[in-house]
């Protein structure tokens, strides 16, 4: 074996800095969670706003789907940390500055909720007519028929393209070192300056990143289907 | 019988475009009556029952339950006013609706679908609810079935589930729309006998459907429905053997075979 390879694969290194780098690996999952969670809940909001029998709404809801969805993660990653203050400076006159934390959940919970406002459509459009008219049947109110009826079928019916999406959402969280929000990937170049060997510890890194997402992503899809399958006839 | 009539319908007219699906309709049921109305596909019969509850809202015209009009009310200046969406929804779940596809939610249990309404909707406390819910299965003959989901059952146990459901809101009539017209001709009896049981205990009724038998047998009324008017109504026992209308004679003769 060359030098490099084995070098490449003596993750012992990455072993000796695993507190440090279980601390940057915990920001990712941070990251993703409220980035998910602002994802869900503006993607919800874009969704409905599509289905809105009023044109305009509805025009909304497409701009903003558009808009987030042919934006790309790292341009909006440095546009919201750089450019969004500059402008909200701008139209308040005083000095603006986000938290790279804050910049990095917005700016990828934005993104994420152009491609989940698309799933929540396409499930809310899913769902049968008579369904919905049986709750006004029974005088149920048109939230609680969003509430009781339509998303939790949703919700189940969107759960396997939901689960791809929440992939790519906590690998784009990879890139949040850009603007210096202290994950996994920023722990590793610092420790890779110290210590001048890059190769086990980004390797190292591609390992834990691919075990999690992989373990997490397999559990929860076998939970989904069988979820899923008691309601599918 | 009484004096107001359980559901009042009156000169109600229904356009989709332009084209005209209900061209005033009027009849009234009385409490404990059962109102079947018949009459060709397209003749507007599944309209006619959506409109009643204003899961259509009719073009013009009004339906009446006990006497209070569903799509309008006296503001306090004592003029009449459009009803708002919420208040409809009140005056709605006095009336439970069988619909032809069931409509069963998919993601609730059988007795999930029957308790939802009463809880949600009546605020019932979950365990009344249940006993309720409970006693409308045992009506249509589905208590073992309560812990199924929907897409288990067979379609004669999903309708039979969807008129428990209905009846767990205790609702002032029935509506059944078709409510056998999806089902295997041997999974039709096992619904129609529970409705006549229903019939037979009084319950008031309207029912949209193609069963003449069912129609003849079980009905106060029949209504034969033709273009959106009523072409021709009366007891089942004169309107089925000496139609006076050609239409109706014509329509008849052909369950006849």
């Amino acid at each position: 074996m060359s030098e490099g390879l084995r070098q490449a694969f003596d993750l012992s290194l990455f072993w000796d800095y695993r507190v440090i780098l279980l601390h940057g690996f915990a920001v990712n999952v941070l990251v993703f969670l409220c980035a998910a969670v602002l994802a869900l809940s503006a993607g919800l909001g874009a969704a409905l706003l599509r289905v809105n029998a009023w044109f305009p709404l509805r025009w909304l809801g497409t701009l903003h789907v558009e808009v987030f969805r042919n934006a790309p993660d790292y341009v909006m990653l440095v546009w919201v940390h750089f450019v969004l203050p500059l402008i909200i400076g701008l139209a308040i006159r005083r000095r603006v500055e986000f938290h790279p934390f804050a910049s990095a959940v917005l700016a990828l919970g934005l993104v994420y909720s152009g491609y989940f406002a698309e799933t929540f459509r396409a499930g809310i459009q899913a769902i049968p007519r008579g369904n919905l008219d049986a709750g006004r049947a029974f005088g149920m109110s048109e939230r609680l028929i969003l509430w009781r009826i339509t998303l939790p079928q949703v919700v189940r019916r969107m759960l396997p393209e939901a689960l791809n999406q929440f992939i790519s959402l906590f690998k784009a969280t990879t890139i949040v070192s850009l603007i210096a929000v202290p994950d996994l990937m920023y722990d590793v170049s610092m420790v890779t300056q110290q210590e001048m060997r890059p190769l086990p510890l980004y390797t190292g890194a591609a390992l834990a990143y691919f075990l999690v997402i992989f373990i997490l992503a397999s559990g929860v899809r076998a939970f989904s289907e069988r979820w899923r399958r008691k309601i599918l006839a | 019988m009484s004096a107001i009539p359980r559901i009042r319908v009156v000169d109600v007219h229904k356009r989709f475009g332009t084209l005209e699906v209900l061209r005033g309709v009027s009849f009234d049921v009385h409490a404990g009556n059962v109102v079947s109305v018949i009459g060709a596909s397209g003749s507007g019969k599944s309209t006619l029952l959506r409109c009643i509850n204003y899961l259509e809202k009719p073009n013009s015209g009004e339906v009446y339950i006990e006497g209070e009009p569903l799509g309008s009310r006296l503001d306090a200046g004592g003029r009449r006013r459009p009803r708002p969406l919420a208040d409809i929804n009140k005056m709605r779940r006095e009336l439970g609706v069988v619909f032809q596809q069931y409509n069963l939610w998919p993601h609730m249990t059988v007795l999930g679908n029957v308790v939802e309404a009463p809880i949600r909707v009546r605020r019932l406390p979950r365990a009344e609810a249940t006993a309720l819910a409970e006693e409308c299965l045992r009506r249509v003959q589905l208590t073992d079935k309560a812990g199924e989901y929907p897409a288990r059952l067979s379609g004669g146990q999903q309708q039979r589930a969807a008129i428990a459901r209905a009846l767990a809101m205790r609702p002032k009539a029935m509506l059944f729309d078709e409510p056998t017209s999806s089902l295997d001709p041997e999974l039709t009896d096992e619904v129609l006998g529970v409705m006549r049981e229903l019939a037979a205990d009084g319950t008031t009724m309207i029912v949209a459907t193609h069963e003449m038998d069912f129609a003849r047998e079980v009905s106060d009324r029949v209504i034969f429905l033709h273009d959106g008017q009523i072409e021709e109504e009366g007891a089942p026992a004169e309107l089925f053997v000496r139609p006076k209308s050609e239409r109706l004679g014509r329509f008849l003769s052909k369950y006849r075979k």
